[in-house]
């Protein structure tokens, strides 16, 4: 896929360290590949608008940065729910087509699927071009 | 709040704000800087807590 991970919560580096070895080290062999950041007081949550002032802690927000540091994508979720990956590799998969060919790509587009080439014949004619679910 | 990031905001379409941040990462600590991702895809998680459930 091409592409880093950071993990970041208000947790210190120490806490860290003895949950990839208490427990996520259990449950990933090898514990998780990538850095887990440590953000006291929610310095960096506040910058991203995703920091809990009441309970203090930073929720469970997602952002998919470009390889020139710019945001193309954004996902917040309340505590009690979990992500779903694949819609994220989707959409990391997709942003990266954009970004190779220019091509914008329609509604749950994946890769190998038709994209659309906007421009003034495809002016109310995407219906024929293209059929929901394609 | 009162601190100097409080203009900065993460949108989309905009540059991510950038930060420096201590990290436990392959058995060490080590310090990482959002910067130093640059000419590179990254997915920035956040979440609420070691040891919870979700």
């Amino acid at each position: 896929m091409d592409a880093e991970v950071l993990a970041c919560s208000v947790d210190s580096k120490f806490s860290h360290k003895i949950w990839q070895e208490q427990e996520l080290s259990k449950m990933v062999e090898g514990g998780v590949p990538f850095p887990m950041l440590s953000d006291p007081g929610g310095r960096i949550g506040r910058m991203y608008g995703i920091h809990d002032e009441a309970g203090g802690v930073n929720i469970r927000g997602r952002f998919l940065i470009d390889p020139d540091g710019v945001v193309q994508a954004m996902e917040v979720l309340s505590p009690p729910v979990g992500r779903n990956f694949s819609e994220l590799i989707r959409q990391l998969q997709a942003f990266q087509h954009v970004r190779k060919t220019g091509e914008p790509t329609p509604a749950g587009w994946q890769p190998g699927k038709k994209t659309l080439k906007p421009g003034p014949d495809l002016v109310g004619r995407v219906w024929e071009v293209w059929k929901v679910g394609e | 709040m009162g601190c100097e990031e409080k203009e900065i905001r993460a949108t989309v379409g905009k540059k991510a704000p950038d930060f420096e941040a201590d990290a436990f990462f392959q058995g060490g600590f080590k310090k990482f800087k959002l910067s130093d991702f640059k000419g590179k895809w990254l997915v920035l998680c956040f979440y609420p807590g070691d040891f919870t459930f979700v």
